[in-house]
């Protein structure tokens, strides 16, 4: 890992852990969801099982826009974007870091509402259970990578929190089905989830690739 | 000549459009199976795909904007105003395939919508660039054109993936194939006539209307830039 | 069968009509923008520069 990505992961998540702001109001409003859509949908026995992807993945989805809107406000705050943007370093390296240490925290969010879910829907999984282990940190990967990368891109606009998920849910669609699809398939054992792996791999890939590309296009933008 | 093509050109369409209407309506017969309400389909398919070329022409538009704007500033706006109005123009027709096609199912298959691969992904185009067009709207200052222009890409490129993602769901759960393919039903003659003249007419509606967008943007540019000027030479 | 022949027609009219409200209204509203910036541009020009 080169010593600036190093550098700028360090400092996000140095802050962080000094404030626990991101990491705690995205784990109450995850629990929030969960909670919600338990009481809308009652989920019982098989159906459970069915619906559990689908309640975490969009759990996980509105609980990272929380942390995403302000993913780039801190820099904003204290003219630090335009510090970084006069640094001779490519915007690929802090975009990278930026997404990692919101990666870091969604996963945190995740492994603490894993056990929450497995008792409040009674879930066992009927598939092979290790493959959660990939499924979901590939479709998170895709909200975040795609979620850091449209924040920036809204960051100059009025309405910027109402503007990150109106950009940045039709284009995670895919990678919604996937990780909602995989996961289902896993708990309830019907078919197959490798296809999705696939999928979502690959979203990732094409995705990430981009971003990294565009990023410095979006940072610079005069 | 100029002026005389352009007041023709406008004529042209609404002629073709009367007799497209002509044809879809009493020229061709109902359909062996749907009956009726198949007429839906004159209106439905050829705006289905205007919508996808004007996509497609915002695209290389955003592309044009990106790659231009460097060098070449005034190409680059060119290529802005044609992503703009692709984009504008092309929500405006793919609003109409998603209203009709629901007033088609219904009759139809009796559904008003099914979530599989073809709606799916028309569904997800329009939420793509109508937050496309709400990025244009919020997004402040000078650099708004190369925000949009780069979510303008990355909304292109999502496109095959929510196609080809909802085709590999919908072989897992099976479910009604909303409408077909349309050339299936489409063995009569008179019936694929009437869908072609119906083509070129809303082809040449949208080409019309594209026209139009990209004219009144081509004019705001000016007058944002001429405002921007003035704005500099003020605080200086 | 008959109603069923009714239905239909009212949802091809239906379709048709919401087709031309869609495209007309969005030339209209063109129209009030291509005014708008006419109106701009007499300004500008009439301004002493």
């Amino acid at each position: 890992m080169s010593s600036t990505l190093w550098t700028h992961l360090a400092k996000d998540l140095r802050i962080e852990w000094r404030s626990k702001d991101a990491i705690n109001s995205m784990l109450f409003f995850a629990f929030l969801v969960v909670v919600l859509f338990s009481m809308s949908f009652d989920p019982r026995g098989s159906f459970a099982q069915q619906i559990a992807g689908g309640v975490l993945s969009v759990a996980t989805m509105f609980a990272s826009v929380s942390a995403l809107n302000q993913a780039w406000a801190r820099e904003i705050r204290h003219q630090v974007m335009d510090a970084q943007r006069m640094a001779p370093t490519s915007g690929a390296e802090l975009f990278l870091a930026k997404v990692l240490a919101n990666f870091f925290f969604v996963s945190i969010v995740q492994i603490a509402l894993a056990p929450v879910f497995l008792v409040m829907y009674n879930l066992h999984a009927e598939g092979n259970a290790w493959l959660l282990i990939l499924v979901l940190p590939l479709g998170t990967w895709a909200l975040v990578a795609n979620g850091t990368f449209f924040a920036a891109l809204a960051i100059r606009s009025r309405n910027r929190e109402l503007l990150l998920p109106l950009i940045l849910f039709p284009i995670f669609l895919p990678a919604l089905l996937g990780m909602v699809q995989a996961t289902t398939n896993i708990l309830t054992g019907e078919s197959d989830p490798w296809l999705w792996i696939k999928m979502l791999t690959g979203y990732d890939i094409i995705f990430t690739t981009v971003s990294l590309l565009l990023f410095d296009v979006v940072f610079h933008a005069e | 000549m100029k002026k005389v093509l352009l007041t023709l050109f406008p004529l042209i369409t609404i002629l073709l459009m009367a007799w497209g209407y002509h044809q879809a309506i009493y020229v061709a017969p109902d359909d062996a199976m749907q009956g009726y309400i198949f007429r839906i389909i004159y209106y439905h398919v050829p705006s289905a795909t205007v919508a996808f070329l004007f996509f497609f022409v915002s695209l290389i538009g955003s592309i044009g904007y990106l790659a231009f704007r460097r060098n070449s500033p005034n190409r680059a706006q060119v290529a802005d105003a044609w992503a703009l109005a692709g984009a504008e123009v092309g929500v405006v027709f793919c609003t109409v395939v998603l209203t009709t096609g629901p007033l088609w199912g219904r009759r139809a298959w009796g559904i008003w919508w099914t979530w599989d691969a073809r709606l799916t992904t028309t569904l997800v185009l329009w939420l793509i660039y109508v937050s496309y067009l709400l990025l244009r709207r919020f997004a402040a200052g000078p650099q708004m054109q190369t925000l949009a222009a780069v979510l303008g890409i990355f909304g292109a490129l999502d496109v095959p993936i929510v196609y080809m993602s909802n085709r590999w769901w919908r072989t897992q759960h099976p479910a009604p194939v909303f409408g077909g393919d349309p050339g299936s039903g489409m063995k009569d003659p008179t019936m694929v006539n009437a869908l072609l003249w119906n083509m070129l007419a809303w082809f040449c509606w949208g080409m019309l209307v594209l026209f139009l967008r990209y004219q009144v943007e081509r004019r705001h540019q000016q007058y944002a830039a001429i405002e921007a000027q003035e704005a500099l030479e003020a605080s200086a | 069968m008959d109603e069923r022949n009714i239905l239909d027609h009212q949802f091809v009219a239906a379709a048709y009509t919401v087709t031309w409200v869609i495209q007309l209204g969005y030339l209209a509203f063109l129209g009030l923008k291509w005014r708008s910036e006419k109106r701009n541009a007499e300004r500008k020009s009439r301004q002493p520069r």
